[in-house]
């Protein structure tokens, strides 16, 4: 489905329901977080530090467990005591702040890893892709390098391509550039919008408010564990309705 | 970097200090009423002595006219042999001769009870170290697992292990595990010794799996590899670089504490040296040369890890 017919009758790829999540020392890290995200939408999550944004991205995938309600993602079904998390973890990709690539293998076998291991994809086959999503994001020279041999940016275009290599319903950006020098954040959200323009699914907890007016289909704000309010940009940016999301963005632009 | 010329007067320092030491004891064995008998040492480790040649029954011996050949005619019976290329005659013509004399000798260069000593001790070692290596992961696998059941099992093995000498460890599995098991001494020393050293082997694996940033984990986990597969392909090549400092020193801590063996029956380097001692009475030298000869093996093996952390040093 092309994103110029985006309307209701795209699928739900993520619908999180009424959930919590509960810390062992009792403080409750997600309150009553209801969230649904589309196919070919782009929802990004705001909010201050500690507001819970990213475990709340990290439940869709379950790295982050959940103590109370339900998320259904592209058909599989997350509560609290969820069993084959394999199958929706192919389904779902992940890119991380600190890229989190494979340091000991080169650029083109952290893409071929997991095609190869988990999608059982011929070696020929696996390489083929890679390089393509490599040219892709512009690192089709560095097909041989190690991370450690790349700048920040660089590297967070390669976990963004490893997370493509597993043809994913949906992508999970946690804060992509959050760890980057300033000047790389560029390129890696340029790689980021082309991918929101080609209709992948995506999900993006980020400081880079300019993204997301540029980008976003939906804008969520969350404070201290509760999704205050959601928004198209424009009204999200323009007119802002919470209280908080006034003082917040006050701080932020 | 230091200007060269300080950091060599620094390593004369270090020398000259060991020589003093060195002096000072050799000063100090002179007082003792000591002689020293450093020619005894070789022979122990190379015998030049040669094989014997035995009489294979009782009977009388005849040595040819030009010396070369030795004939014996049985006592009873009508048996006969002939010996050839042998270096030294020992019986005499016509000698009465009882099966198991030793009636010549014959030249050869052959390995003295320290060397023998030695072999053993390698021998033992490595097998050790292997059934260790492969016993230890399994157990630091266990550590970390998820599992409850396989954690406590794994902790309290490393607990008892590491809580009991492993001199006691080795007669327990000598004399107790080794008679229930029909165990040989040489299968009873490399268990005791695999056993004592898996358990430290265990913690190293666990440490250097514990190293490697969660995060390497997670986005392994992401991709949708299993645990078995995030553990094989992304957790321990990169563990393998933080463990293998600790595991040479584990290694040459194992080769070191194989002395320990000598306590049953087996015939290692630290047991020759003791046989060599009785019948030397030059306990200094033999004991400097074993340690001399402990150092060698672990010298090599040190040498060799560095290099492979070398080569794992390499891909960055």
């Amino acid at each position: 489905m092309s994103p110029s017919t985006m309307n209701d009758a795209n699928p739900v790829l993520i619908e999180a329901r009424e959930i919590e999540k509960r810390y062992p020392n009792g403080v409750l890290g997600l309150k009553r977080a209801s969230l649904s995200v589309k196919a070919g939408e782009v929802v990004v999550i705001v909010g201050p530090s500690g507001s819970g944004k990213s475990t709340l991205l990290r439940t869709f995938n379950g790295l982050e467990s959940i103590t109370g309600g339900e998320i259904v993602v592209d058909g599989h079904v997350l509560h609290q005591r969820s069993a084959d998390l394999r199958a929706l973890r192919q389904r779902v990709g992940m890119v991380f702040q600190q890229f989190n690539l494979f340091p000991h293998l080169t650029v083109l076998e952290n893409l071929c890893l997991a095609p190869v291991k988990v999608l059982k994809l011929p070696a020929t086959a696996a390489d083929q892709r890679a390089r393509e999503l490599l040219a892709k994001v512009g690192l089709s020279s560095k097909c041989d390098c190690y991370p450690a041999q790349l700048s920040g940016g660089q590297q967070q275009r390669v976990a963004i391509a490893r997370a493509l290599a597993m043809q994913p319903a949906v992508i999970l950006f946690d804060e992509p550039t959050s760890a980057l020098d300033p000047e790389m954040v560029g390129e890696v959200l340029e790689v980021m919008k082309q991918l929101a323009i080609e209709g992948m699914t995506m999900c993006v907890v980020t400081h880079e408010m300019g993204f997301a007016r540029a980008v976003a289909d939906r804008v969520i704000f969350m404070d201290a564990g509760e999704i205050l309010c959601e928004d198209a940009p424009d009204a999200f940016f323009g007119a802002p309705k919470h209280e908080r999301l006034q003082s917040f963005l006050r701080q932020v632009l | 970097m230091s200007p060269p010329l300080s950091r060599w007067l620094w390593h004369a320092v270090a020398v000259a200090l060991l020589a003093a030491l060195g002096s000072g004891l050799y000063l100090a064995s002179k007082r003792i009423d000591y002689t020293w008998r450093w020619e005894r040492i070789p022979q122990y480790l190379i015998s030049t002595e040669g094989d014997d040649q035995k009489a294979p029954f009782d009977g009388f011996v005849a040595v040819s006219e030009d010396g070369k050949t030795l004939s014996m005619t049985a006592l009873r019976g009508t048996e006969t042999a002939q010996f050839t290329g042998f270096s030294m005659i020992i019986a005499g013509n016509g000698d009465l001769v009882f099966e198991g004399d030793v009636i010549a000798k014959t030249d050869a260069i052959s390995a003295g009870p320290l060397l023998v000593g030695l072999w053993l001790t390698l021998k033992i070692s490595a097998l050790a170290l292997v059934f260790a290596l492969l016993l230890g992961l399994l157990i630091g696998l266990g550590r970390v697992s998820k599992n409850p059941a396989a954690r406590d099992l794994a902790a309290f093995y490393v607990e008892v292990i590491r809580g009991t000498p492993l001199l006691v460890q080795i007669f327990i599995v000598y004399f107790f595990i080794g008679t229930v098991l029909q165990l040989s001494a040489f299968s009873a020393g490399v268990v005791a010794l695999a056993v004592f050293t898996a358990a430290y082997v265990a913690e190293i694996v666990r440490a250097g799996i514990e190293a490697v940033p969660k995060g390497q984990t997670e986005a392994a986990q992401s991709v949708g590899l299993s645990g078995l597969q995030t553990m094989m392909y992304v957790i321990l090549p990169q563990a393998t670089r933080r463990i293998l400092p600790p595991l040479a020193g584990q290694s040459i801590n194992l080769i070191k504490d194989s002395s320990l063996v000598s306590v049953m029956a087996l015939t290692d380097l630290t047991k020759a040296g003791r046989e060599v001692v009785s019948s030397t009475f030059s306990p200094f030298e033999v004991w400097f040369v074993v340690a001399l000869m402990y150092l060698l093996l672990t010298g090599v093996l040190s040498v060799a890890v560095r290099r492979l952390e070398q080569r794992y040093a390499v891909q960055g």
